[in-house]
């Protein structure tokens, strides 16, 4: 990972599992095809964030 | 998001879901007998809002996450059909959005050697992590560099 950002002269952000990847994935994108979806607002993407382990200064909005 | 927008948005997840690729304003319009210029101001009331994703300074969808209407490195297979995603977490965002398992084709980004993975009776399988260089706060600053 180190050398990948360095190699891109980029910092190192942040990683997920695949297991969280999917658990957010379910929260954010499983209504998206539904008649009433609408955005998830600061609080609830907050939320949703958490509820994954996706805290930190990085998942701040 | 007027009901307009909505009928809009689903008009554009519908095509996208059934053929891969995503509808012109034209086709929206004249699949609803709209006119053209109301579709395209919803198109950018959409984008506005960060449901879809249009090409810079068009009215042309790229994405309509966790769909990509453009080919990307990450390909996302259900039973038998091929969607594209803008990112690795969209990867996963369309069987969630499908409610389906799926298989994942990506490639690692620092080796370029395929990757296993996909979601297997209701869960996530395959090995890696996904690394995400933007702050949350700024996914949608350049959000095709995001």
């Amino acid at each position: 990972m180190k050398r990948w950002c360095a190699a891109r002269g980029v910092a190192r952000g942040a990683l997920m599992t695949l297991d969280q990847a999917w658990d957010l994935s379910r929260k954010w994108y499983g209504n998206r095809l539904a008649a009433d979806f609408r955005r998830p607002t600061r609080d609830e993407a907050l939320a949703i964030f958490a509820s994954v382990g996706l805290t930190g200064e990085f998942w701040r909005l | 998001m007027s009901s307009f927008h909505d009928t809009v948005r689903e008009a554009i997840y519908s095509t996208i879901v059934s053929t891969g690729a995503a509808p012109s304003a034209a086709d929206v319009a004249g699949l609803h007998g709209a006119d053209i210029r109301d579709v395209e101001a919803a198109f950018r009331a959409l984008a506005d809002g960060h449901v879809i994703v249009l090409h810079p300074a068009t009215h042309d969808i790229a994405w309509a996450p966790p769909f990509s209407a453009v080919p990307t490195r990450y390909r996302v297979r259900i039973a038998g059909t091929t969607w594209h995603a803008p990112c690795a977490w969209d990867a996963f965002g369309i069987p969630a959005a499908l409610h389906a398992d799926a298989v994942v084709e990506a490639t690692c980004a620092w080796s370029d050697e395929a990757l296993d993975c996909g979601v297997v009776n209701g869960r996530a399988s395959g090995h890696g992590v996904i690394h995400l260089l933007v702050p949350a706060a700024h996914f949608w600053d350049d959000i095709f560099f995001t």
